[in-house]
């Protein structure tokens, strides 16, 4: 479908709940807000025809920001919707039970961020090994400065131990 | 009553780690569980401590064999960001290299998958062809892997015209091997009955799961970014995507041995592209000057060899990326094996979840639970290998061959 084509029925159908912006020719970014997130996503994959590609979060000091792409193959061009979970609790319903393909996306936005998508099947961690501690998220803001600033250290057991909240081993807690 | 089975952390074919576990109903799968992420290795946290010129040589170790892909789809994000395009020369370097890879890499599975039904000779064979081009790619890049070859705004080094011919000859030979290769693999009447029916992943699924690269291709699903979402020089480049319609894992086959012809047919034509071109004249054919890259954000794409390869980059105006966001192909495909491993026996789960050429870099042992006893227990490679050769020798008793 030509992008003109989608703009126009996606303003039509979510109104002033999206905020459609033209990146460059092969690239559109649609600002949806949380309410809508699932039908916007339901909307562009059943009926404008778009295939389901992946999705990224990114931190930001609010909220997580999470967004999914859905190219148009056929008219050579990428449709990146995007919507702010807000912190401390960042949520979201989950696209998944529309389509299967986002679920483990959604569970590394989970596990990376802890953004929680509501009425996923299987919420699981996908790619933390065993020893990591549950409450850790390694792509939050606050993390990441932990581990940055822990960088200096020689120990890397220690600057483990250090980052996951663990006590430090030969010392006094 | 259903049974589990592990397999796992390690693949039974391909020793990477992943661990899936069947819930068998006798030989029967009826359900399958994956665990992924057994070396995981924070690379998207590692690149955004990275300068945006660093992060190219970080992410060719996001994978041995698409050690092209994964930097060219990064400097591809970083070019969509900076909205430029880079030299005509530098782009055919680019698709060059690009396809020595793909090439590399379908051959690589094809020796893999004959290992796994048994047949040591096409293993054999399909290495020794694939040697020669390893050497040429050692003698343009530098490298057998890891080429280096992309940076932001072109490549890092020029292939001479003296070099030319090597390459040339090495296609030649190259096509006639692969053309034999397809021959057997099309014409065998055992390999048809060992591979045809299984593992089925049609179009409709390929959509609902997001199948990408040859794995969707097989199953009638028509996308390939090189043509959907052209890069570079592909935009002028003369090829076809090849497109089969059952979805087994004998499609999967023929759709990546039919590809290498096409990639042939893509080097040959950036060869005489850059014959028309003429000697390098100065660096700026190979380069173009990258001032600082202001805050935004691009998306990068590429068909890797095992699909589209996807890179999200986010800059703040700083030196490192603030954001990178790596999607391997593999990521969406194995995720299709919840859908294509159910209904099949054991001992073609091995094969089915091999024919997505998983690389779990970029993600073998298999776990078996007995549904109606809840009896648990571990297969090993050599266990699956086993089962999956003998069922090639007992169809081959019935064909009496």
């Amino acid at each position: 479908m030509e992008r003109e084509e989608v703009k126009k029925r996606i303003a039509g159908k979510f109104g002033g709940k999206v905020e459609i912006a033209d990146r460059s020719k092969d690239r559109i970014y649609i600002y949806a807000e949380n309410e809508v997130w699932v039908e916007l996503a339901s909307f562009l994959f059943n009926d404008l025809d778009a295939r389901f590609d992946t999705g990224v979060g990114v931190d930001d000091r609010d909220g997580v920001e999470v967004m999914f792409f859905f190219p148009f193959d056929k008219e050579h061009y990428y449709v990146t919707i995007k919507t702010f979970a807000k912190k401390p609790n960042p949520e979201l319903d989950s696209i998944s039970p529309v389509i299967p393909g986002a679920k483990w996306i959604e569970r590394e936005i989970f596990e990376m961020f802890e953004v929680n998508f509501r009425h996923h099947p299987d919420l699981r961690p996908v790619l933390r090994s065993d020893t990591r501690p549950v409450d850790f998220y390694p792509h939050k803001r606050e993390n990441k400065t932990k581990l940055e600033m822990s960088r200096n250290k020689n120990d890397g057991q220690e600057r483990a131990d250090e980052v996951a909240g663990r006590p430090l081993k030969g010392r006094n807690p | 009553m259903v049974k589990k089975i592990p397999i796992g952390p390690f693949h039974p074919i391909l020793e990477e780690p992943e661990f899936f576990e069947l819930h068998v109903d006798g030989e029967n799968v009826v359900d399958i569980d994956m665990t992924i992420g057994w070396s995981h290795r924070g690379i998207e946290i590692l690149s955004e401590s990275k300068t945006w010129d660093q992060v190219p040589f970080l992410v060719e170790r996001v994978c041995g064999i698409c050690s092209c892909s994964h930097p060219f789809a990064y400097v591809k994000a970083v070019e969509d960001l900076l909205q430029i395009e880079v030299p005509k020369r530098a782009q055919y370097l680019r698709v060059i290299t690009a396809e020595l890879e793909r090439l590399h890499s379908h051959l690589l599975w094809t020796g893999l998958a004959g290992h796994f039904i048994g047949y040591n000779t096409v293993f054999m064979w399909t290495w020794k062809y694939r040697e020669p081009l390893l050497d040429v790619l050692e003698a343009v890049t530098g490298n057998r892997n890891h080429y280096a070859m992309m940076r932001i705004g072109g490549v890092r080094r020029d292939i001479p015209e003296t070099q030319f011919g090597l390459v040339r000859g090495m296609l030649d030979e190259l096509w006639k091997k692969n053309d034999l290769l397809t021959k057997a693999i099309i014409d065998d009447p055992v390999i048809h009955a060992r591979t045809k029916g299984v593992g089925i992943f049609n179009r409709d699924q390929c959509r609902l799961y997001g199948a990408l690269g040859p794995t969707a291709r097989a199953g009638g699903y028509d996308i390939d970014a090189r043509r959907d979402h052209p890069i570079d020089a592909y935009g002028e480049l003369d090829f076809d995507v090849i497109v089969c319609e059952n979805g087994d894992v004998f499609d999967k086959a023929v759709v990546r041995q039919l590809e290498n012809f096409e990639a042939i047919k893509i080097i040959r034509q950036c060869l005489d592209k850059l014959e028309e071109l003429g000697p390098i004249k100065d660096d700026s054919e190979l380069c173009m000057e990258i001032g600082e890259v202001p805050p935004g954000e691009g998306i990068g794409v590429y068909e890797a060899p095992r699909g589209e390869v996807l890179h999200y980059i986010r800059s703040n105006g700083g030196n490192m990326p603030m954001r990178h966001k790596i999607r391997a192909p593999s990521f969406n495909n194995i995720l299709t094996n919840e859908a294509s491993v159910p209904g099949n026996t054991v001992a073609d789960a091995g094969l089915i979840t091999a024919a997505v050429d998983p690389c779990y870099s970029c993600t073998e042992r298999v776990g078996r639970l007995d549904v109606n006893s809840g009896e648990k227990y571990v297969l090993s490679e050599g266990d699956l290998i086993k089962l999956s050769v003998e069922k090639t020798e007992e169809i081959r008793r019935q064909l009496e061959m």
